[in-house]
C-alpha cells in the first residue's frame, strides 16, 4: 500500500500519514512510499515506528539517498527489513525527469495509493493517475479547505476516490478490517498533555493546518501580544504547538508517545 | 587637515626671499590637490587686491613626513603670503580652513566640523572658516568661529582694519516634538512585529523580519526611528561629524536630533557598506547609520562577503577600515533591521499564492541568511500580509509616541543600571545584571536543550528577556519574559 503527498506538508497532513503508517504497519500491511522530504518521510517513519516493513521506491540509483538527510531513515529502513527499490541503474544522481517514472512504478508495486496532501499538479497526483491506470484503488486524505494542499485531494474525492478518515477505512478495502485502531484525527487533548487552564484557551483556537499568528490569536483571546506570544513558546516547549509558514498550528503528531 | 575623524594641524610658515625670480616653492610633502592651490592662491591674493611677492618665496608645510591633502589648506597658505608680505605676525592661537575661488571668494570644505573640534582640543581659540560652513563649526563650544568670505575680508581682518563678527554658538535646543517621517500608528495589525520592533528599541537589538513581499516590513522598518529616544547632544554632535566629512551637512539645520534612517540597496559593495575610498577610507553606510538605524532589505539578496563585514562592527560598534593612506576607524553603533523573504519566491507561508519553491531551493536560500549573522541577531519574528479586505477592519496600532515613551522608560532603566543598553551586555555582567527567577533558568535551559542553542544564542535570549522585563518596569527576569524573548526566536528548529 502506497502513502503519496506533499513534500512540504502542513503538520496535519504529516500526523496523517505517519499516524496512517503506523497503523497500517501494525495491521501487516508493507508501507511504500518514495523517500522523499514530508508526506513520504512520515509514512516511512510510522510503519518503523509501528514495527512494520516499509518499501522507499527511489527516483535515483539505490546507492544515492536523495535526500541527503534521509540517509538515517534509509538505513532504518533497511535495518527494519524493509527495502530500497530503484529502476534506475547505480550511481542515478537526483533527475527531475526520473521522478514521474518512479512515481508510476510506485503505483505499479502498491494494491492502493493513499494521498495524503497534494497541492494543484503535485507528483503525487502523477502516482494517483499511474495507479487508475493500472486499476489499482486510490484513496485521498480530506484536508482543510482553505488549505491549498488540499486541492490536489478534494480533486481525486470529488472523481471518485475512497475517502480515507482512518487506518480501517483503509483495511476495509483491503478486506483485512476486523482490528480496533486509533482514530487518526484525534484532537491534542486526548494525547495526554496536561494543560494549564490558561494555556487551553489558545490551544481551543489554533488549526491543525491552517496557522494562525500571535497577534491573531491576540485579538481573539483579548489578550497583550507580549503575553500571547510567550504562553505559545510555553506549548511550543511542551510539543503542544509547532511553529508553522509564519505562525502556529496544534502539533498533532507525538511520534513514539502513542505508539 | 583630517584623518578620518581625527584632526591634524598642519603649520603653514612662509619666508619671502629678497631677491631671485618670481617663483613659488610649495615643500612639504604636498599631494596634488595641494600643489595646485599654488595656482588658487596666485590668482586669488592677486584678484583680492592684494600685494603678490615680485620675489622668490617659500611656503612650508609642517609636519613635513604627514602627506598633505584636500583644498582646506588654500586659505591657510594666502594667508601666510599676504601676512608675510605685510610683515606682520600671525595671529595667536588661530587656526584657518578653507578653499579658495579664483576671484578670493572663500569656498566650502567638508570636515569643518570635525576640523574645528579637533583644533579646540589642540589648544586652539580661534578658527577661520568658510561663511556656509561657519554654522558648522559654531556647533563647538569653547572656540571662535570667524565665518570668512573672502580672502580680502580676512586679511583686513588681521590687519586690524575692518573687523568680522565671530558667528553665535549654535547649539539648537532639543525640539519638544520630533515630527517623524512614518508613525506606527499608519500600520494596521501586525501586532507581532510591533512588539518586536519595541523590545528591539526598548534594548538596542537588532531585529530580523521575515515575510512575503507586501507584508510591510519595510514600513515596519522606517517606523523604528519613531519609536527611538531623540538622539543626545553628544549622540547628535558625533552624528554631525560624520556628516560633515562626508558633506552632507545641512548648513541651515547642522544639528539634527532625530536617528537616522539609511536603507542601503542589496547591490552594494563591501567599501559603500563598511566604509572605503582610494587613499583613506570615508565613511560608509553602517557609519552613516550611527546611533541610528540601517536596514537591510532582501537581505538574502546582499553578497555574502559585504554581510560578512557586517560582523566586526555589529559587535563592536565601530569599523577600523585600513587602506594604502593609512588605517581609520569610524563609530558604527546601529540597530540593524534586516527584511527577508521566506523563500526564493517570496510566498512561502501565504495564504493566498502557493509557494512554487523547492525544498532544495528554500534549504539553499535560508542557509544563505543562517550562519554567524543571523546568530548575531536578536529578534527575529515573521510578518504576514494583511489581506487587501481585511485592511480596513484591523485596529490601527498605538501611536508612536506612546511606544517612544516605554521605550525611553526601560533605556533610562538600564542607563540607570549599567551604564550601557542590554544589547551590550556581556556574559558576566548579564549574570549579575539580570537574575534569572528559578522558573526562567529552567525555561531557558529546557529550551536551550531542546533546539541546541550555542552559548551565544542562550546569552541572546537572555538579553532579550532582559530587556523584556525593563519594558515591564521589573528588576527580575521572570519565566514569561523569557518565553518571549523565546518567542522572537525563528531560527531554532526543533530536533
Amino acid at each position: 500500500m502506497a502513502i503519496v503527498g506533499s513534500r512540504r506538508p502542513s503538520p496535519y497532513g504529516e500526523a496523517v500519514a505517519e499516524q496512517l503508517g503506523l497503523e497500517l504497519a501494525r495491521a501487516g500491511v508493507v508501507v511504500v512510499s518514495g523517500l522523499a522530504l514530508g508526506i513520504d518521510a512520515a509514512a516511512h517513519r510510522g510503519a518503523l515506528n509501528g514495527g512494520g516493513v516499509t518499501v522507499a521506491v527511489m527516483g535515483t540509483g539505490v546507492d544515492v539517498i536523495y535526500p541527503v538527510a534521509h540517509t538515517v531513515l534509509a538505513e532504518s529502513i533497511l535495518a527494519a527489513g524493509g527495502a530500497l527499490v530503484s529502476q534506475f541503474p547505480d550511481g542515478t544522481a537526483p533527475r527531475r525527469h526520473n521522478f514521474p517514472a518512479r512515481n508510476f512504478t510506485m503505483a505499479a508495486i502498491s494494491d492502493v495509493v493513499v494521498v495524503v496532501e497534494a497541492a494543484e499538479g503535485s507528483g503525487a497526483l502523477i502516482t494517483a493517475e499511474a495507479a487508475l491506470d493500472l486499476h489499482k484503488e486510490v484513496m485521498a486524505v480530506p484536508g482543510s479547505v482553505f488549505s491549498p494542499l488540499s486541492v490536489g485531494t478534494h480533486s481525486l474525492l470529488r472523481d471518485g476516490a475512497g475517502l480515507v478518515q482512518n487506518a480501517r477505512d483503509v483495511l476495509a478495502l483491503l478486506n483485512r478490517g476486523g482490528e480496533v485502531l486509533d482514530d487518526p484525527l484525534a484532537t491534542p487533548q486526548t494525547l495526554g498533555f496536561r494543560l494549564r487552564p490558561e494555556r487551553d484557551g489558545i490551544l481551543s483556537h489554533l488549526s491543525d493546518v491552517l496557522a494562525l499568528n500571535a497577534a491573531e490569536l491576540a485579538r481573539k483571546l483579548q489578550l497583550p501580544v507580549a503575553e500571547v506570544l510567550g504562553r505559545l513558546t510555553a506549548l511550543e516547549l511542551d510539543g503542544a504547538v509547532r511553529r508553522h509558514q509564519g505562525g502556529y498550528v496544534r502539533a498533532l503528531r507525538r511520534g513514539k508517545e502513542r505508539a | 587637515m583630517l584623518v578620518g575623524l581625527e584632526a591634524r594641524p598642519i603649520h603653514v610658515e612662509a619666508d619671502i626671499s629678497r631677491g631671485g625670480d618670481v617663483k613659488f616653492f610649495l615643500v612639504g610633502l604636498a599631494a596634488t590637490t595641494v600643489k595646485e592651490a599654488r595656482e588658487r592662491v596666485r590668482s586669488a591674493i592677486k584678484n583680492s587686491g592684494l600685494e603678490y611677492p615680485r620675489t622668490r618665496f617659500t611656503v612650508n608645510l609642517a609636519p613635513a613626513e604627514l602627506r598633505k591633502e584636500g583644498s582646506g589648506l588654500d586659505l591657510p597658505i594666502a594667508v601666510a603670503i599676504a601676512l608675510a608680505q605685510a610683515r606682520r605676525p600671525p595671529p595667536p592661537q588661530s587656526a584657518f580652513l578653507g578653499e579658495l575661488a579664483l576671484d578670493g571668494a572663500v569656498r566650502h570644505v567638508d570636515g569643518v566640523l570635525v576640523a574645528a573640534r579637533g583644533l579646540r582640543d589642540f589648544g586652539y581659540k580661534r578658527v577661520f572658516v568658510p561663511a556656509e560652513d561657519a554654522s558648522e563649526a559654531a556647533l563647538v563650544d569653547g572656540l571662535e568661529v570667524i565665518p570668512c568670505e573672502s580672502l580680502s575680508a580676512v586679511v583686513m581682518h588681521l590687519l586690524g582694519t575692518e573687523q568680522i563678527a565671530a558667528a553665535a554658538q549654535n547649539l539648537s535646543a532639543l525640539p519638544e516634538h520630533i515630527a517623524a517621517e512614518h508613525d506606527l500608528a499608519e500600520v494596521h495589525g501586525q501586532e507581532e512585529a510591533k512588539r518586536a520592533l519595541e523590545v528591539a528599541a526598548g534594548g538596542g537589538h537588532h531585529l530580523l523580519l521575515s515575510g512575503p513581499p507586501g507584508a510591510g516590513k519595510t514600513m515596519l522598518a522606517r517606523c523604528l526611528p519613531s519609536i527611538l529616544p531623540p538622539l543626545e547632544l553628544q549622540e547628535a554632535l558625533e552624528v554631525a561629524q560624520l556628516r560633515s566629512l562626508l558633506g552632507e551637512l545641512p548648513h541651515d539645520r547642522p544639528l539634527d536630533w532625530t536617528r537616522p534612517f539609511r536603507a542601503p540597496h542589496h547591490s552594494v559593495s563591501t567599501a559603500g557598506l563598511i566604509g572605503g575610498g582610494s587613499r583613506l577610507a570615508l565613511p560608509g553606510e553602517i557609519s552613516r547609520a550611527h546611533h541610528g538605524v540601517l536596514f537591510l532589505d532582501e537581505l538574502a539578496e546582499f553578497q555574502t562577503a559585504v554581510l560578512q563585514a557586517l560582523r566586526q562592527p555589529l559587535e563592536s560598534g565601530r569599523v577600523s577600515i585600513t587602506r594604502s593612506g593609512g588605517s581609520v576607524a569610524y563609530p558604527a553603533r546601529f540597530s540593524l533591521v534586516a527584511a527577508t523573504n521566506p523563500c526564493p519566491c517570496g510566498w512561502g507561508g501565504d495564504d493566498l499564492r502557493t509557494c512554487r519553491c523547492t525544498p532544495g531551493a528554500i534549504d539553499t536560500y535560508q542557509r544563505r541568511l543562517s550562519g554567524p549573522l543571523l546568530d548575531r541577531i536578536d529578534l527575529q519574528v515573521s510578518v504576514c500580509r494583511v489581506p487587501i479586505e481585511a485592511l480596513a477592519s484591523e485596529p490601527r496600532g498605538e501611536p508612536s509616541s506612546l511606544v517612544r515613551e516605554r521605550v525611553i522608560h526601560a533605556r533610562r532603566r538600564q542607563i540607570e543600571r549599567q551604564g550601557a543598553l542590554n544589547s551590550q551586555l556581556k556574559p558576566g555582567r548579564l549574570r549579575q545584571l539580570a537574575p534569572l527567577a528559578p522558573g526562567s533558568r529552567r525555561t531557558l535551559e529546557r529550551w536551550s536543550a531542546q533546539r541546541g542553542l550555542t552559548a551565544r544564542g542562550f546569552h541572546r535570549a537572555w538579553r532579550v528577556a532582559r530587556t523584556a522585563a525593563d519594558l515591564d518596569g521589573s528588576d527580575e527576569v521572570l519565566e514569561h519574559h523569557i518565553l518571549e524573548a523565546l518567542g522572537f526566536r525563528l531560527q531554532d528548529v526543533a530536533a
